[in-house]
């Protein structure tokens, strides 16, 4: 099991849902194939360096998954047949990992965030 | 990067690497704006001669200027800027 990173870049003019939906359809993808989702963080629409397909923003979406080669070989597939995804990148960020160890980490790192949130409202 | 060399050699001040000296600067291709810093306006990357970074850290960088390229973070190239004449 491998840590990758996907951020790609769908098509600014989808209203809401489609997005979503273009969203959902590739963390299905990475599930189906053995991988686990371990974050999505959308960064929404930016303005692009350079004109991508005439378009030139773009909705930023990036996905930090675990996963087998197989499963990164399918996704990038699947982006690339995708005309709505504009251009995609994927990372290999960390070899030999093991996934459940990084989703309760990640579990941990979500529960001490909304700790924190709540004690500066306590505060504030 | 100091020649105090024999004759011709000038005597050049002494460049320190940012990354080196500086561990909360972190090279990381999903942020555009610490990797503009070594990027002329035409979007070029600056070579380690005048930017003083050492090997590694210089291979890091132009690895992550070049992803951020391909994910138009960062632009290939910008257009040359006509300066209006008066």
């Amino acid at each position: 099991m491998r840590r990758y990173e996907v951020i790609y870049i769908i098509n600014p003019n989808l209203d809401a849902e489609s997005l979503s939906e273009v969203v959902d359809k590739f963390s299905d993808i990475i599930t189906k194939l053995k991988g686990y989702v371990v974050k999505i963080n959308q960064w929404g629409k930016k303005k692009l360096a350079y004109e991508v397909k005439q378009f030139d923003k773009g909705y930023y979406v990036e996905c930090d998954f675990c996963g087998v080669p197989a499963t990164v070989n399918e996704l990038e597939r699947n982006l690339k047949l995708d005309d709505r995804v504009l251009q995609y990148i994927t990372v290999k960020v960390d070899e030999n990992v093991d996934p459940d160890e990084v989703m309760s980490r990640e579990q941990q790192q979500d529960t001490v965030a909304e700790e924190g949130h709540d004690q500066v409202l306590e505060e504030g | 990067m100091a020649y105090n060399g024999r004759g011709r050699g000038v005597f050049i001040k002494h460049k320190i690497c940012r990354f080196c000296a500086d561990p909360s600067l972190t090279i990381d291709y999903k942020d555009p704006k610490t990797l503009s810093v070594f990027t002329t306006e035409r979007g070029k990357i600056i070579p380690r001669r005048i930017s003083g970074n050492c090997a590694k850290h210089q291979r890091m960088l132009a690895l992550a200027i070049k992803r951020a390229r391909n994910i138009s973070l960062l632009p290939f190239t910008t257009a040359k800027v006509k300066m209006k004449e008066y």
